[in-house]
């Protein structure tokens, strides 16, 4: 193998590629809809807490409505002193949202309140007046029966679990294990989605070079092991390149999406002149917990490894394929485990340490998916870790013997696309 | 001196032999055909020659070099399955190209500028190939060629599909070669093409070597006996000769090789007592007749010697 050779490939594969429009619409645009998501929540959040719906509340009992209003003045209003037909009037008119009744019977029989009104708010505000009432009515309820002070805390208690994660050197942390979940589920689909993505590129590339017939102009220079391992190593130059510019720019727009929705949020608070809207904390979604730089390295490794694994089988298949359509049934025996490792990921997203999870993420063509999520999410013992990425290296090995048998041939195969009997011939050669 | 040295190759796809125990001499500063019909081994061979796949068996010596990947700098190939990038500028491909076979920056740009002014293709330069014509490609490909100023040509059934402007320009450029003592082995099915250019031949058929040589000694070898004749009248008298094999016939014209014992000058009559005969020629054979007769008429599919 000639190293000068190889770069030269490298070279041109790289440099045609960042040129291209694609290329640099892609890596403005991912960022670009990274920060119109946040806006958008940013927004959602200062404008959620903007809108307000106005419960009316004729409480015939006198104890209801001030609890209710305790829990959220802005939403319940006591209006006891008016007539149905004018909360009725009220509602039709959209002054307010709508108007709950409540008599003797809901507290001393088991009938629900009834909430009329528009039918605007949706789930989430059905949801949250359902549960204050439950609340508060529970609580008058309580009161009533002259139960022990006890038994009423017993009753108001909430119970929640939480949750600290002790370190194998014996120090507690604070456990974010839901939202690793998700960053280890977003790894694994990152992974999944570059897979395809730079496997395209490879397969297209190849392509494009045997349907120009230009292929047996360069292999009277390069080697084709030559001309595949540039290829890769372009391409695998190329994918660096984007997710670096998309992981400085989520840094970038993470530090300043925080201080920027506050800044908005405040300006939004002031406006409306209400000061306790101003103290709010910042939306959870924009609290990021850090996350490790072992994880970062490790995505970093399983990423580049996932890359090399499958961009060489990418390759042999655009070697055997004659045109950019014909690529479909050629690319089954790789999409399979990529699809099938995708769908595991659910389940390990949900137990990472079931053995489904364990067995499965040292499978090396299931890997790059599901070992990411799961060092993400759980603690994974170092020999799996360390296994999987043997594994994955050997397997390399192989899948780069086998694509650059089946490349050679296939590069110089014009006419039709090869099936696989073609292939099996291509590799006995 | 022999520049390429091909001795005893053979290559086998799968159950088709592609090449069996072929042997052959390229001398320095000369032409060289490889003939021969579709499908009898001519690409394959040059693809060897190319380091493009490895012989099954044999051995090939490029100034006495074992083929690989030191030989492919002295040589200048030209498929026949032949294209460039479409969406790179004619001098970045070039550049590229030329940097393969060994050439630096710098140099290769100093060569291509010179190329692409000599054949008037020099505003293309910053140009996608997409953009340029179909005989304007064909020209960016002969200097992607030839950049590199290697002492060995080789050309693959070079003229398909070029434009006459081009197949005239090719032609200059070979002859231009040879002059200057370069090396140049093509190929070709088309035999006509071969007899105005090659110094040396050699004949494929099925994967092997049939016959190689000088061309005017091959020519010679065969003798003078082929008649050319054109003449105005009734032609059913050549279908009356016995003993010979009719090439190229016409209503008026015939090429007719006499195979045994048959004096021309009985054709002459014959032709004489039938028509009015306005020429009448002896000949050495065409090389498509030479071929005919080498492999014997059974051998060949017809249809695949071109005309």
């Amino acid at each position: 193998m000639s190293w000068r050779q190889i770069f030269l490939v490298l070279k041109r594969e790289y440099i045609t590629r960042v040129k291209s429009k694609g290329f640099i619409w892609a890596t403005i645009l991912v960022p670009v809809g990274f920060a119109a998501v946040i806006g958008i929540m940013v927004f959602i959040t200062v404008w959620e807490s903007e809108s307000t719906f106005e419960v009316a509340i004729k409480d015939d009992t006198g104890q209801v409505a001030p609890s209710l209003i305790e829990i959220n003045e802005r939403r319940y209003l006591d209006y006891s002193d008016l007539e149905i037909d004018s909360l009725r009037t009220l509602v039709q008119q959209d002054r307010i949202t709508g108007y709950i009744v409540i008599t003797e019977e809901n507290i001393t029989e088991r009938r629900n309140p009834e909430l009329i009104y528009r039918g605007s708010g949706g789930m989430e505000f059905l949801m949250s007046v359902e549960s204050d009432f439950r609340q508060v009515i529970r609580e008058v309820r309580l009161s009533r029966a002259e139960v022990s002070e006890e038994i009423q805390e017993i009753y108001e208690a909430r119970i929640n679990l939480d949750t600290r994660r002790l370190t194998r050197e014996g120090e507690e942390q604070d456990d974010d294990t839901i939202f690793l979940s998700f960053v280890g589920m977003l790894l694994g689909i990152i992974i999944f989605i570059s897979i395809f993505s730079y496997g395209g590129y490879i397969t297209r590339g190849v392509i494009e070079e045997k349907t120009n017939r230009i292929v047996e102009v360069i292999a009277s220079s390069v080697k084709p092991i030559e001309l595949l391992t540039g290829k890769m190593a372009g391409v695998g130059a190329l994918a660096i390149t984007q997710f670096t510019i998309w992981i400085l720019a989520f840094a970038g727009l993470t530090t300043i999406a925080g201080p920027v929705a506050m800044s908005l949020m405040e300006s939004s608070a002031s406006a409306s002149g209400d000061l306790t809207a101003a103290e709010a904390e910042l939306p959870a979604f924009l609290d990021f917990p850090t996350v490790e730089i072992s994880l970062i390295v490790y995505f970093i490794i399983f990423f580049i490894l996932g890359y090399l694994l499958y961009s060489s089988l990418f390759a042999a298949i655009g070697s055997a394929a004659d045109s950019d359509t014909d690529t479909q049934q050629l690319m089954l025996p790789i999409t399979i485990p990529i699809m099938i490792a995708y769908f595991i990921m659910f389940h390990t997203w949900r137990s990472p340490d079931s053995i489904l999870s364990v067995v499965s993420s040292i499978i090396p063509f299931f890997s790059p998916i599901l070992m990411i999520t799961r060092i993400a999410i759980t603690d994974v013992p170092f020999w799996q870790i360390g296994s999987s990425i043997l594994l994955m290296i050997l397997t390399f090995a192989g899948t780069m013997w086998l694509s650059s048998k089946i490349y050679k041939v296939g590069i110089l195969s014009y006419g039709s696309t090869a099936s696989f009997k073609d292939i099996l011939k291509w590799i006995r050669q | 001196m022999t520049t390429i040295d091909v001795n005893n190759l053979s290559k086998t796809f799968g159950k088709t032999k592609a090449v069996i125990d072929a042997s052959f001499e390229v001398e320095r500063g000369r032409i060289f055909g490889l003939l021969g019909p579709n499908g009898a081994g001519k690409t394959t061979t040059i693809r060897m020659i190319n380091f493009i796949m490895p012989p099954d068996e044999g051995e090939i010596l490029i100034n006495g070099v074992k083929a690989g990947p030191k030989t492919q700098r002295w040589i200048g190939y030209m498929p026949e399955e032949r294209g460039l990038y479409k969406k790179m500028k004619v001098g970045e491909q070039l550049i590229y190209l030329a940097q393969l076979k060994g050439l630096t920056a710098s140099d290769a740009r100093e060569k291509i500028r010179y190329w692409l002014k000599r054949f008037g293709a020099y505003d293309w330069h910053s140009k996608t190939v997409g953009e340029l014509s179909k005989g304007m490609s064909q020209k960016i490909q002969f200097i992607a060629t030839i950049v590199h100023d290697p002492d060995i040509y080789i050309f693959d059934e070079p003229f398909s599909g070029l434009d006459p402007i081009n197949s005239e320009l090719l032609k200059e450029i070979i002859i231009e070669l040879r002059e200057k003592g370069k090396t140049i082995l093509f190929s070709t099915h088309r035999m006509e093409q071969v007899e105005q250019m090659c110094d040396d031949i050699c004949l494929f058929n099925n994967g092997k070597v049939v016959l190689t040589g000088n061309l005017r000694k091959v020519k010679k070898d065969f003798g003078k006996n082929t008649v050319l004749i054109e003449f105005e009248g009734d032609p059913a008298f050549l279908d009356q000769l016995e003993n010979v094999r009719i090439n190229n016939r016409s209503t008026n014209f015939a090429e007719i090789r006499i195979l045994e014992g048959l004096d021309h000058q009985d054709i002459l009559r014959k032709a004489m007592e039938n028509t009015e005969v306005h020429k009448f020629q002896l000949v050495e054979p065409s090389l498509n007749e030479i071929f005919i007769s080498t492999v014997g008429e059974d051998n060949i599919k017809q249809k695949e010697l071109a005309v």
